[in-house]
């Protein structure tokens, strides 16, 4: 868990993949956040990181107002698609490492489902990285959510608009 | 010729089939918009629903071919994020 996913180095011009698991079971903790932030302390040729973090809304719905998120997925496709979506903004941004996580299962109100991380040498290739790597994850990952609400179980399928 | 394709479900697709996958007896040589119709039948629910169709893990359209060696799945839209 010490290494970036992704790791250009300027010199060789080489990318070395370190395959890790994008998804966790149940919510993203602050802390697992905070963790990640502070493994890059020793990679001193980052001047930038874009860091969003994906919440969940207490939207209401005609049944109530949603309490969490059930998440699920076809694994194996999204594995792909985050790897696809990784060669993608490494191609076009100029990074220095990147993570992404997100989460299958419950995740109530309140709580972090994705948590995406980009590194850079300067600021601008960190702040379009992320905003491009959310939406082709809102796009193209076959990700599946239930919105939950109300003490009779009563749901909603969620659709990304 | 027929073929045998196990096809998995997903999201409320998977509540509609009440299944995570299932196994279908196809005419080799089958597109998906063809496979649509005869999904179509079997659950008629289905028809209403916003779906796509992913072959060996790539969304496909009406006209991608699935052979006996494809894994299928059929996808509710995406909610990730």
């Amino acid at each position: 868990m010490d290494h970036c996913y992704w790791f250009r180095s300027k010199v060789i011009m080489d990318k070395i993949h370190k395959p890790k698991k994008v998804f966790v079971q149940g919510p993203i903790s602050p802390q697992f956040v905070a963790d990640s932030i502070a493994r890059h302390q020793s990679k001193v040729n980052i001047g930038a990181h874009a860091i969003f973090l994906g919440q969940i809304r207490a939207d209401e719905k005609e049944e109530g107002f949603v309490t969490g998120i059930e998440y699920s997925a076809y694994e194996e496709m999204a594995e792909q698609a985050f790897h696809a979506i990784r060669e993608d903004a490494f191609s076009k941004f100029d990074l220095t490492c990147m993570h992404i996580y997100h989460s299958l299962g419950l995740v109530p109100t309140g709580e972090i489902s994705l948590f995406v991380f980009v590194s850079s040498v300067h600021r601008r290739a960190a702040f379009e990285a992320s905003e491009y790597i959310v939406d082709e994850i809102k796009t193209k990952v076959p990700i599946f959510g239930k919105e939950l609400m109300g003490p009779a179980g009563e749901y909603v399928w969620k659709e990304n608009k | 010729m027929e073929m045998t394709i196990n096809i998995l479900y997903f999201g409320m697709l998977a509540e509609i089939t009440g299944l995570a996958s299932e196994t279908w007896l196809l005419k080799d040589g089958l597109t998906v918009g063809d496979l649509k119709q005869e999904i179509g039948d079997k659950y008629p629910l289905i028809r209403d629903k916003k779906f796509k169709v992913a072959v060996n893990q790539q969304i496909g359209d009406d006209g991608t071919k699935i052979s006996f060696q494809s894994e299928v799945a059929l996808l509710p839209p995406f909610a990730g994020g």
